[in-house]
C-alpha cells in the first residue's frame, strides 16, 4: 500500500497512540472554531497532531469531511513522519532532511481508476469550492484560505514544481494563488515565463497526503528540479501519480492524496487577498496576487482536509528544518568545526539561527556567523556558540550570550541589508583573555548515577499532611 | 518576507476597519478589499492613508 495521510494516521494511532487527539464535535469555519481550539492546546502545551471528525462547509452545511492539523507540531513528529525515531528529532533530523533532498526516486504512473483521489470528480457546473472546509484563523484574516502546496509543471523544461502557496477563497470557483516574489520565486517563475507568451497556468493544489510530501515540497531544491522525485526520497517509495481531469493527460496529480482542486491560472490575472496572519504571527499586507478559475475538485469519499496553523509551531518547523542541513553543510565546507545549526521557534524558524562550533581560532565566531546569512535572505540573527552549547536549547543560547559575548566588540553587522542590517553575535569563550569555566556536575558521578534508582516512589519523605498537623517550622 | 514590509495604513470608508496594504497598491487602479465588512475601494476613497 503507497503511504497516504489516513495510512500515516493509522499508524500513528496504533504506535503513537497518545499523539493524537479526536476532537467530535463538529466545526464551523465561520466560527474560527479550529484555531479557537488549536490555541487553546497550544496554550496547555499540548502538541498533538488533531483530527476534527465533522466540519461544516462555507455556508454552514454539514459535509462528510473531516480535518488533520498539527502533523508538523514537533521536530518528534517531523522525525517520525520520515521514519526516524523521534529521539533525532534535533539535529540528526536536519541531517537526514539535507540527505533526501539529495537524492530522487522517480515517481510511478497510475491510471486514474487506481487513484483514490478520483473517487468523486466534480467538473465543470459541479465545481463548487463553498462546499469544502476551509478556514480564518486569526481576528483579521480577511476570508476562507487553503493552506497547502500547489503543483505546477514548466511545460518547456519538463519539470514539476511543488511549493507551499496558500490560497484565498473568492467565490465557488475562484481562488487566489498566494504567489508573493519573495516567497514563491518557483511558482511565480512558472507563471511569469507563462505570461511573457500570454498563456495560461495550469495548477493543481494537493490538500491532504502523508506528511512527508509535504516535508519533501518543503525541501530547498533549485528551481529546475522535478519535485515529485524529490517528494519520493522523503516517502522513500515513488510519489504515484495520474492523469489531471481538466489539465490534460500530460499533467500528472499526487494519486494518494486526499484531494485535489485542479484550475487555470489566467494570464496576467490579480486579484486582492491578504489580511492573512502569517508565519512572522504578523498580519501579511493587502496585496494584489495572480487567481485560480477552478475547473476540477476530485476527492476521496471521505477525504480529510489538511491543514497548518499558520504562525504557530508546526509551521516554524516547516521553515526551519529545511534550512539546517543545508545551513550544516554550508557552513561545513568553509569550516569543518561546525557541530550543530538550529533556527528556533522564537524566530518563526526563519528570521534566526543558532550554530555550535569547536572553536581553534578567536576569529571562527565571527566568521561562522556571516554564512548562513549568506544563504537565507529571510535572516535577521545569528548567535553562534562554543560547542558545549545545545543550540536546542534557547536558554543555553542566551545564556552563553549574555556570559561570553562582550558586547562592545562580538555583536557584528551586516550593513547595507534590504530593509535592515543582519547581526552576528559570537557567543564564543574568547581565546585571548582569562574567562571562568563552566561550572558542571562530573561526568563520572552522572554516568554513575542512574536516577529511577534513586527516586522513592513511595510516600515522599515528611511531607505526610496529618504528621504535620498544628506545627509550624521554626516554631 | 520581512516583517518590515513596505506597508501603508488604510481605514475602509465604509465601517471604519483599519488595516494595512503593500505599497504596490498605492494610487492603483485595483479596489482594496476591507477585511472585516468586504467593501471593496480605492485608496484615494479613504478617509485615513497612513505613510
Amino acid at each position: 500500500m503507497s503511504k497516504d495521510l489516513r495510512s500515516y494516521l493509522a499508524e500513528l494511532e496504533q504506535h503513537w497512540p497518545d499523539a493524537s487527539l479526536r476532537i467530535g464535535r463538529e466545526v464551523d469555519p465561520r466560527e474560527f472554531h479550529v484555531s479557537a481550539v488549536l490555541q487553546h492546546l497550544e496554550n496547555r502545551g499540548d502538541q498533538r497532531v488533531v483530527r476534527f471528525h465533522k466540519s461544516r462547509d462555507l455556508e454552514g452545511r454539514p459535509t462528510d469531511f473531516s480535518l488533520a492539523y498539527n502533523l508538523f507540531v514537533t521536530r518528534e513528529l517531523c522525525a517520525r513522519a520520515i521514519g526516524l525515531a523521534p529521539a533525532d528529532a534535533k539535529m540528526p533530523l536536519s541531517l537526514e532532511f539535507s540527505r533526501r533532498e539529495a537524492k530522487r526516486i522517480e515517481p510511478e504512473i497510475v491510471p486514474p481508476s487506481r487513484a483514490p483521489v478520483k473517487e468523486v470528480v466534480r467538473t465543470s457546473r459541479d465545481v463548487d469550492l463553498s462546499r469544502v472546509p476551509m478556514f480564518r484563523y486569526h481576528e483579521q484574516d480577511i476570508g476562507f484560505y487553503l493552506t497547502m502546496v500547489a503543483v505546477m509543471k514548466d511545460s518547456e523544461e519538463n519539470f514539476y514544481d511543488v511549493s507551499f502557496c496558500k490560497n484565498l477563497y473568492v467565490s465557488p470557483k475562484r481562488l487566489t494563488v498566494s504567489l508573493q516574489r519573495k516567497l514563491h520565486k518557483h511558482l511565480l517563475n512558472i507563471v511569469e515565463k507563462n505570461e511573457e507568451r500570454d498563456r495560461e497556468t495550469p495548477v493543481a493544489m494537493v490538500i491532504g497526503h502523508h506528511p512527508a510530501f509535504y516535508l519533501g515540497a518543503g525541501a530547498l531544491t533549485t528551481f529546475g528540479n522535478d519535485d515529485y522525485g524529490t517528494i519520493g526520497s522523503f516517502l522513500d517509495e515513488p510519489v504515484r501519480l495520474t492523469p489531471s481531469e481538466t489539465l490534460g493527460e500530460d499533467f500528472l496529480v499526487p494519486a494518494d492524496a486526499e484531494m485535489i482542486v485542479e484550475g487555470i491560472i489566467p494570464p496576467h490575472s490579480a486579484e486582492i487577498e491578504n489580511p492573512f496572519g502569517e508565519f512572522s504571527r504578523y498580519y501579511q499586507p493587502q496585496v494584489a496576487v495572480p487567481y485560480v478559475d477552478v475547473t476540477a475538485i476530485t476527492f476521496r469519499r471521505d477525504a480529510i482536509v489538511q491543514g497548518i496553523f499558520p504562525g504557530h509551531p508546526g509551521h516554524f518547523n516547516l521553515g526551519s528544518i529545511p534550512k539546517e542541513g543545508s545551513l550544516y553543510r554550508e557552513i561545513k565546507r568553509v569550516f569543518p568545526g561546525v557541530q550543530a545549526v538550529h533556527m528556533p521557534h522564537s524566530g518563526v524558524g526563519r528570521y534566526s539561527c543558532y550554530v555550535s562550533i569547536k572553536k581553534r581560532r578567536e576569529e571562527d565566531g565571527k566568521l561562522v556567523g556571516t554564512v548562513p546569512h549568506v544563504f537565507t535572505n529571510q535572516l535577521q540573527f545569528v548567535v553562534v556558540v562554543d560547542d558545549d552549547v545545545d543550540v536546542f536549547n534557547e536558554q543555553e543560547v542566551i545564556w552563553a550570550a549574555v556570559t561570553r559575548a562582550r558586547f562592545d566588540k562580538d555583536i557584528n553587522f551586516m550593513k547595507g541589508m534590504p530593509r535592515s542590517d543582519r547581526v552576528i553575535i559570537d557567543a564564543t569563550v574568547p581565546f585571548n583573555e582569562p574567562f571562568p569555566r563552566k561550572a558542571v556536575v562530573p561526568r563520572e558521578a552522572l554516568e554513575a548515577c542512574v536516577l529511577e534508582e534513586w527516586i522513592d516512589h513511595g510516600k515522599a519523605v515528611g511531607a505526610a499532611p496529618s504528621a504535620r498537623k498544628g506545627k509550624h517550622v521554626g516554631s | 518576507m520581512s516583517v518590515r514590509e513596505d506597508i501603508f495604513w488604510v481605514a475602509c470608508p465604509k465601517c471604519g476597519e483599519k488595516f494595512y496594504c503593500d505599497v504596490q497598491l498605492r494610487h492603483g487602479l485595483i479596489k482594496l478589499m476591507c477585511p472585516k465588512c468586504h467593501h471593496r475601494f480605492l485608496d484615494s476613497e479613504s478617509p485615513q492613508i497612513i505613510e
